[in-house]
């Protein structure tokens, strides 16, 4: 297929699916491990020159003058970029409807994708050329949409995938990661982008664990409060397992994840008031005036909403009872799980408690009983653990998830796993 | 005393080739914005990397200050909005700062130091048409990013003057550190100023430069605060007119809602680390007191003042090389002194090296220029620079030490005032004065006094 | 602790968002919600336990205070309207 009809291809699918918000004017071929590979960016990942707006208006028109660190590796290796896929506004949300460009789940139009990164899932579905997908997640935006839509999605160890040139929602919990049809283009792309980058002083310098040998393994007992079908379909794959208990994880995980998230949010998202990239207004009246005007203008309300529940979680007076406690408990989460990886060599649980849900029923939910969807994903984001989502049957003729959820540095387990994986 | 009270907030530039968090060079273009990249300005995706450098030259200060060190730093955001924030957050160390609980020694007091901590500089601002009246404002992001260290001293500064004490030692030991360049690094200062009159209201005034600046403005607030109404407010020091205003009343004030910077890692500050820091530390002023007296046997009183200066201080150990310290300490000390004050300026101002003052010194050392001349000469040096060598020799100011020809102007001399002689020979020893007198106007001033002296003696 | 229409102002206010009346009603009951969830974590004991600032511990990283290329004025200037001579323009400071 030459590259000419992948983007025609691409704009095709786009057409009907909304997965893209830029596609490519070209996409030339290059050399290297990913030659002859098209890969789809989620669009809060800088690509020189090609508008980044990481789902939100206020950065329509953005073009960034730099590459993320990964998006040179992919580069050199000959990967061709194809565009930006779509993602809830700078991954606020797990269905992608927090944006203008809301994309269709691939097997049924009147479904969501999951989110955030909602595009990328859809078109790792749909692309009937060969592609890979570079996304990105905060509290499961990789497992969620991967689940939902029936493909691999693999969230790496914090730290191990540079994150200079991603657009921040929580910079203690943004992972890059990679959405895929198969495990081995996934282990092909992981092995380009992971590595230590000077630029990001978050990124690791430390060898990961080569053992991939997996004696063990927890289903996490507190997960499988599901849908009986899906508790079926994630019991039933698993030759030897046993139940391991995680009380803090299903008690504090989401609150914790929350509070932090959204703390640290808020202030990522501070520098977005009109000045220097992004929407802007006219220069009229003083400073305090022209920010609330752009801002108001141009973030979405969910945007909003975390932008005052961040601001509120680090306010004197409140610091210590929201933030800086759900920062202590987030080591005691940590802790939870090295303490159950010390026995399991993986833990198991459901990618979501549910089938990608109708967009009529996502209107009716509350805010609330949105986050709480990521019930499954928060704890292993939270703790930084790689995990992956594995497609492990259909109910009602949706994609159901498994997640595997590895201890950190213990990436190359998930891989083993998704190798020895049938489907 | 007791009635006045101040505290005093410095933020002083760092010396180092760049930033504190990206590779951008701190100086070296005057053209706006081209001093920048994504990170000093906040362009979306990019990340913080810490400069070593900056952190070495914060423990430099910590240690010449006897702070307590901190065993891990870490950075925080503090979040505003103003169109000079590259993020609307500044990266700062807000819970644990680098340094805390130091002290530094003016003559009469020690002022006691609450913190030293590590902060970035945000962006310069121009008001195209003045502060009160632009509609909007020029920004040049070339400073965005610089380095900071912010000082903060007890509420224990008791008048404008000894504030400016402060601040001139608080320079004197940052270059003295080799941490700061006076002519290229800024130094700010905020103070808080309250007087017991008004029940010690405190009133922050912000940024004032330079120690200067900072008595004339603490002067101009206490009268101020003596005549006025005094209410806790925020207010600026307005330079061009020499007053205070209010800046304008906030509706609330802003929260920073501190939270820990995750792009940034905690950095581990060893002993090993501290004590290797220490061993490269240059030569403090108190350490400079005791090597002159102790070892280059100069008056206490001279090493004192020369030490408190840096420049003086470095020109005062060059020309040591080459001349006697206790010379070169009387000249730098006081003569150079004088004649600076007389012409008004600093030895920043005008262009007297440590050459010109060594050769000068050498010359009257050996013997061949007299103290008037040398006087003469460093009087003229502070107009404009020139080879004092060359000079003396154009304008034939060497004594002159030719004993035969001395001799034969004595002889002379005597010849000519036999009255005076006589009035010697009679016990006048001011008449003897009057003899060397005559054969130095004879010799135009530039004849050797003792060699004067000794034919003198010797014919009479 | 009251979630009401005072507070949420002054929030917004500190974050530079302008929000309707409508917008601010819509909020009160979804943010007594969900801090209610959040509250959950008071019940845990976290004596003696350290703030996790990143998942996995991770320290010391820095770089040596060697320059590097500066990008151009034009590049910087480039993604703005707001901009004179060189400079970006901003909103009045007062």
């Amino acid at each position: 297929m030459s590259s000419k009809d992948v983007l025609k291809e691409c704009k095709n699918i786009n057409k009907e699916y909304n997965y893209f918000n830029t596609i490519a004017s070209d996409a030339k071929e290059g050399s290297g491990k990913l030659k002859s590979y098209y890969i789809s960016v989620k669009d809060c990942i800088c690509v020189k020159d090609m508008e980044t707006t990481s789902g939100s208006e206020i950065l329509k028109g953005y073009k960034p003058i730099f590459n993320a660190t990964i998006i040179d590796k992919i580069i050199k290796e000959g990967g061709s970029i194809i565009g930006k896929t779509t993602q809830d506004e700078f991954g606020f949300g797990s269905f992608n409807v927090n944006t203008k460009n809301i994309p269709k789940n691939p097997f049924d139009k009147t479904r969501t994708c999951g989110g955030s990164s909602g595009g990328a899932a859809g078109i790792t579905q749909k692309a009937s050329f060969k592609h890979i997908a570079i996304a990105e997640s905060t509290g499961g935006s990789i497992a969620c949409p991967a689940s939902f839509c029936g493909i691999i999605g693999f969230t790496p160890t914090y730290g191990l995938v540079s994150r200079y040139g991603l657009l921040d929602y929580a910079n203690s919990l943004d992972k890059i990661g990679i959405m895929a049809k198969n495990i081995n283009d996934i282990e092909l792309m992981f092995n380009i982008i992971k590595g230590h980058d000077k630029k990001d002083s978050t990124s690791l310098n430390l060898e990961l664990n080569k053992d991939t040998k997996i004696k063990k393994i927890g289903v996490i007992k507190e997960t499988l409060n599901v849908d009986p079908e899906i508790k079926d379909l994630i019991l039933s794959k698993l030759d030897n397992y046993e139940l391991v208990s995680l009380p803090s994880v299903e008690k504090y995980s989401l609150a914790t994840y929350y509070i932090l998230a959204m703390a640290e949010a808020s202030t990522n998202l501070a520098k977005y008031c009109g000045m220097r990239y992004g929407m802007h207004e006219e220069l009229k009246g003083n400073f305090n005036e022209y920010f609330s005007k752009v801002r108001s203008n141009f973030f979405g309300k969910e945007a909003k909403r975390r932008i005052i529940l961040g601001t509120f979680t680090r306010m004197a007076g409140y610091r210590n009872a929201y933030y800086l406690k759900a920062a202590k408990v987030r080591t005691l989460i940590i802790n939870e799980y090295k303490k159950a990886f010390k026995k399991y060599d993986l833990l198991v649980s459901p990618t979501m408690p549910i089938i990608a849900p109708k967009f009529s029923e996502i209107d009716k939910l509350t805010p609330l009983e949105n986050y709480m969807m990521d019930i499954m994903t928060v704890g292993p984001n939270l703790a930084g653990l790689p995990h992956i989502s594995l497609n492990v049957g259909f109910k009602d003729k949706m994609p159901v998830g498994i997640m595997f959820i590895a201890d950190h540095l213990n990436d190359n387990k998930l891989i083993e796993v998704g190798k020895k994986w049938e489907m | 005393m007791g009635d006045v009270k101040i505290g005093l907030e410095v933020h002083a530039e760092l010396d180092t080739e760049t930033k504190l968090f990206c590779p951008c060079h701190t100086h070296g273009s005057d053209a706006p914005n081209t001093l920048t990249c994504p990170i000093c300005l906040g362009m979306p995706g990019s990340k913080p990397v810490l400069n070593k450098k900056v952190v070495e030259y914060a423990l430099r200060l910590c240690l010449a200050t006897e702070c307590k060190i901190a065993p891990e730093i870490i950075f925080s955001r503090k979040t505003y909005f103003y169109p000079d924030m590259s993020k609307n957050y500044q990266i700062t160390q807000y819970e644990i700062p680098i340094g805390s609980e130091g002290v530094i020694k003016l003559e009469n007091k020690d002022v006691k130091l609450k913190r030293i901590h590590i902060e970035e500089d945000p962006a310069a601002l121009t008001h195209p048409s003045g502060m009160q009246t632009s509609t909007y404002v020029l920004v040049d992001y070339n400073r965005s990013g610089r380095p900071l260290l912010e000082i903060v001293t007890e509420p224990v500064l008791e008048s404008p003057e000894e504030a400016r004490d402060f601040m001139k030692k608080l320079i004197t030991i940052l270059n003295y550190l080799d941490i700061f360049d006076q002519n290229e690094c800024i130094i700010k200062a905020d103070a808080n100023i309250s007087i017991k009159e008004k029940k010690f209201t405190r009133v922050e005034i912000k940024n004032i430069t330079g120690f200067k600046e900072i008595e004339r403005a603490l002067k101009y607030e206490i009268e101020r605060q003596k005549k006025e109404k005094v209410i806790q407010e925020t207010r600026a020091w307005d330079s061009d007119n020499g007053v205070t205003h209010s800046l304008r009343a906030k509706e609330s004030e802003d929260d920073y809602g501190y939270i820990l910077d995750s792009d940034l890692v905690p950095i581990e500050i060893s002993q090993d680390y501290i004590k290797k820091i220490k061993a490269e530390l240059p030569e403090l002023a108190h350490e400079k007191i005791q090597r002159y007296t102790e070892n280059l046997k100069i008056d206490p009183m001279d090493a004192q003042v020369i030490s408190s200066d840096y420049q003086l201080a470095k020109m005062f150990e060059k020309v040591s090389e080459n001349v006697s310290p206790i010379l070169a300490a009387r000249w730098v000390r006081r003569e150079l002194s004088r004649v600076l004050n007389y012409a008004k300026k600093t030895l920043e101002e005008v262009k007297i090296t440590d050459k010109e003052m060594s050769d000068l010194l050498m010359l009257l050392e050996q013997g061949k220029i007299t103290q008037q001349t040398a006087q003469r000469i460093i009087e003229k040096l502070v107009e404009k620079q020139f080879d004092v060598n060359n000079y003396v020799k154009e304008n034939n100011l060497m004594i002159v030490s030719n004993a035969k020809e001395l001799e034969d102007i004595c002889r002379k001399i005597l010849k000519q005032n036999e009255k005076i002689v006589n009035d010697y020979k009679s016990g006048n020893e001011k008449a003897f004065m009057a003899l060397v007198g005559q054969v130095m106007r004879e010799t135009k001033g530039k004849g050797n006094p003792k060699i004067i002296n000794d034919a003198l003696k010797k014919l009479i | 602790m009251k979630i009401d229409k005072e507070l949420i102002k002054r929030v917004a206010n500190n974050a530079r968002l302008n929000l309707t009346d409508k917008e601010i009603e819509e909020f009160i009951p979804q943010f007594k919600d969900i801090l209610n969830v959040f509250s959950k974590i008071s019940e845990v004991n976290t004596d003696n336990v350290k703030v996790s600032i990143h998942p996995i511990e991770i320290k010391n990283s820095m770089r040596e205070d060697i320059p590097e290329k500066c990008i151009t004025q034009e590049d910087a200037l480039k993604n703005t309207k707001h901009k004179k001579d060189g400079y970006f323009k901003g909103p009045a400071a007062i």
